[in-house]
């Protein structure tokens, strides 16, 4: 059974109102905007990647004010070390008695911001890998589980590689999005400067309740998700493996390794999220389509020569959505859709 | 599925008609593509080596009709299912999933929704079957070039093997009809034909043409011996005749016309002239015994030499079967205007400059007598001249005079003495001088 139209309507309703909030405050960003908020519904974490300047940590801050969650933020720097962000033991004296008590790191809340997530030590870097997977931390032999919801908003800059650690596969892995945050045209930035007063952001309030996102979190696993869907969603990440009989020629010649099964797992829950925000019951072609370079980019292992040849994981994965049908066995070459 | 609306159930099933149909046209344009390709070398062939096979390559262009058998059963194999019918459908309409998802579930509380209504509006696909059809349009064209190639005959070997064999057999037929060979001749020569025919089947050459020549030699020398014993034949029994006359119509009272007659009369019987004869006359002829009667003398006379005529008649109507033999004949090949004066006195091989005629026989009789022009003149016998026979021509000054016991060397130092010292006083070149002086010094 699918989910009744009134529901799903109510559920688009709440979602337009987050995304009409976060486009008011962030200008000439609704692409991005789109994929952040697909990801949180789909209650993955993500990678803003993009120069400086360009509104990452404004629209994180943003949305952490729209939603009525803890929100934590976490500057990285070389000298960070793990136990700054999970938290460590410290010696106290009690009644008397002297005994080490936890102090929660800050990446016990709801929405963390990992600005500039790659100046960290792979060391420090690693300390999240399972607070992203498993949402919980491991200190001392003692596992504590982190809150619910738990998303981790990083931000990293792709141009001041001095004194950065890119951050490992395994990383990039446990991001369901890599969003780019791109320029914005001359228009935006005009009313930019007319909108805003020394670049203040208007004034927000939250609009959605823990409630209300657990509410809509229910929606979005209640979206229907065909099999003939599934199926185009699964060929496009196995797709992206060189080895792949349905690989396309990019694929072959740049990738080194493809997309993971957690991809294709970010791919179907990302895809639900964008169902539901577009007011559908169900996921369609449509909604892997636009999911899929946000959920597989950053996922492939590229080859040296796509670097020299300006391949990167957005292009190869724009040839692998042409060149894979969406249904499987493809019409008929005397017949052309009209 | 059936808990899809009608409307779009039946807009489903005309697509899955449309797409069966493509397929089909994606399958059977490559079988016919293949078949015509296969009928077009198989119709090449057929013009180069298989003459007998020309009258069917028309049915050649059955092939395109015959593809659709196995394109049919392919497009029945590989034929859309229902799930990928709907996919189509779907990814038709816009690739929004409801479709799918309001077919899988069978959830028909979004049947009225129009949401879906708006997925069940797709556009079927349009028919492109240009795209596939090129190859077979290719092929076609090759089968239509294939048929247009001139059909090539049997091989010349094989045609003139039968022309050589027609020819031979077309004399022993008239010979056959003119009664002059006998059965046994005739499956003997019919044997040599064939295998004459089948040789020259092979290969012709000239080995082909010598052998049908030498054939028609063996005919031609057979009716010769036939017609030389039809001859002697007669020409005994008109001797026999003639001493019957000046007997008084009996029999003579030598013998000798008679068994000459007799054995003309055998040698008659042999070679199977006598087959056409009356039966009375076999009869008399085969007993060996001539009638003593002058009446049953002058009767078989009669009817005999009557035989003998019509027999030699016939062989006159033979006469020209010698002359049909040879290739090559003279006539055909008339000698070029203007140039009679190059042909001596024109007859064959009595040329001029030209020495004539090239085609003159090799005939012997004509030559120059050697024997009675070139007398033998036996030359004086030879003799070894004496190592003493000899006179000086002219006397040098200073030649030796010495004994010629003398030895070389010696003679040679009397010599130096005399003359030789002026060879000392010339400047001799160093390396010779000590040859020199090896030699005189013995």
């Amino acid at each position: 059974m699918m989910e009744t139209i009134e529901r799903v309507a109510a559920g688009q309703a709440k979602i337009a109102r987050l995304t009409g909030e976060l486009r008011r405050v962030i200008l000439g960003k609704e692409q991005t905007i789109d994929e952040v908020v697909a990801a949180l519904l789909a209650r993955g974490h993500v990678l803003l990647e993009g120069l400086p300047g360009l509104g990452k940590t404004e629209m994180i801050k943003a949305l952490s004010r729209l939603l009525a969650l803890d929100f934590r933020r976490i500057q990285f720097t070389p000298d960070l070390l793990p136990t700054d962000i999970t938290g460590s033991h410290i010696l106290q004296e009690r009644d008397g008695r002297k005994d080490f008590v936890f102090h929660q790191g800050p990446v016990f809340t709801n929405l963390l911001l990992a600005d500039e997530i790659n100046r960290a030590s792979p060391k420090t870097q690693s300390a999240l890998l399972e607070a992203m997977q498993e949402r919980r931390v491991t200190t001392f032999g003692e596992t504590r589980v982190l809150p619910d919801p738990f998303f981790v908003l990083a931000t990293q800059n792709p141009i001041e590689l001095e004194g950065t650690y890119p951050l490992p596969e395994a990383q990039l892995d446990r991001f369901m999005f890599k969003v780019e945050v791109a320029g914005v045209e001359r228009s935006v930035l005009e009313e930019i400067l007319v909108t805003r007063v020394r670049g203040e952001p208007p004034a927000l309030d939250p609009i959605l309740s823990a409630a209300d996102l657990a509410d809509l979190f229910a929606l979005v696993d209640a979206i229907h998700l065909p099999r003939g869907v599934a199926n185009y969603a699964a060929r496009l990440v196995a797709a992206s493996h060189p080895s792949s009989a349905d690989a396309p020629e990019p694929v072959r010649t740049f990738v080194k390794y493809g997309a993971s099964p957690r991809a294709a797992i970010a791919i179907g829950a990302a895809a639900r999220a964008r169902a539901l925000a577009g007011g559908k019951p169900n996921v369609g072609f449509d909604d892997v389509r636009r999911v899929a370079a946000p959920a597989m980019a950053h996922r492939l292992v590229l080859d040296y020569s796509a670097r020299l040849e300006g391949w990167d994981g957005r292009r190869v994965v724009d040839a692998i959505v042409t060149s894979v049908p969406e249904i499987e066995r493809g019409l008929p070459q005397t017949l052309e859709a009209r | 599925m059936s808990d899809l609306p009608v409307s779009i159930r039946r807009r489903l099933r005309q697509l899955a008609r449309r797409l069966s149909l493509g397929l089909f046209l994606d399958i059977w344009p490559r079988w016919a593509a293949a078949g015509l390709t296969a009928a077009g070398i198989a119709a090449l062939v057929c013009r180069v080596l298989v003459p007998r096979a020309s009258p069917y390559l028309a049915w050649t262009w059955i092939v395109p009709a015959m593809a659709i058998v196995p394109a049919a059963i392919l497009g029945r194999m590989r034929r859309f299912r229902h799930e990928d019918v709907l996919a189509a459908a779907d990814s038709l309409a816009g690739g929004t999933g409801t479709l799918l998802a309001v077919a899988e579930t069978s959830d028909s509380r979004w049947n009225d929704s129009p949401m879906l209504a708006r997925a069940a509006a797709f556009e079927l696909p349009r028919l492109r079957p240009w795209r596939r059809v090129k190859p077979a349009i290719a092929a076609a064209a090759f089968l239509a070039a294939a048929l247009a190639v001139p059909q090539r005959t049997a091989r010349a070997s094989t045609a003139l093997a039968d022309d050589i064999a027609r020819s031979l057999a077309s004399t022993v037929a008239e010979l056959k009809q003119q009664q002059l060979v006998t059965p046994e001749e005739e499956k003997r020569l019919e044997e040599a034909i064939e295998r004459i025919r089948r040789d020259a089947g092979r290969r012709v050459d000239a080995s082909s043409w010598e052998a049908a020549d030498a054939l028609r030699e063996q005919l031609a020398s057979d009716a010769a011996a036939k017609q030389d014993a039809v001859k002697w034949a007669a020409q005994s029994l008109e001797r026999y005749a003639s001493a019957a006359n000046a007997a008084g119509g009996l029999p003579p009272a030598d013998g000798a016309e008679a068994a000459e007659l007799s054995k003309a009369l055998e040698q008659l019987a042999k070679s199977g002239l006598l087959a056409g004869a009356s039966r009375d006359l076999q009869a008399i002829l085969k007993s060996g015994k001539l009638p003593s009667d002058a009446a049953a003398l002058r009767e078989l006379s009669a009817s005999l030499s009557q035989y003998l005529k019509e027999t030699n008649g016939r062989f006159g109507e033979l006469a020209k079967l010698g002359k049909e033999f040879g290739r090559f004949n003279p006539s055909e090949f008339p000698l070029a205007q203007g140039d009679a004066s190059l042909d001596g006195d024109g007859e064959p091989g009595q040329g001029d400059v030209t020495r004539g005629r090239g085609d003159a026989g090799l005939t012997f009789g004509k030559e120059t007598a050697p024997f009675d022009r070139f007398k033998a003149t036996p030359l004086p016998p030879g003799a070894a001249r004496s190592p003493d026979d000899w006179a000086p021509v002219v006397e040098l000054p200073g030649a030796p005079q010495g004994s010629p016991e003398l030895s070389a060397s010696a003679q040679a130092r009397s010599y130096a003495d005399a003359v030789g010292q002026g060879a000392w006083r010339r400047a001799l070149a160093p390396r010779h001088q000590s040859a020199v002086k090896k030699y005189f010094a013995k």
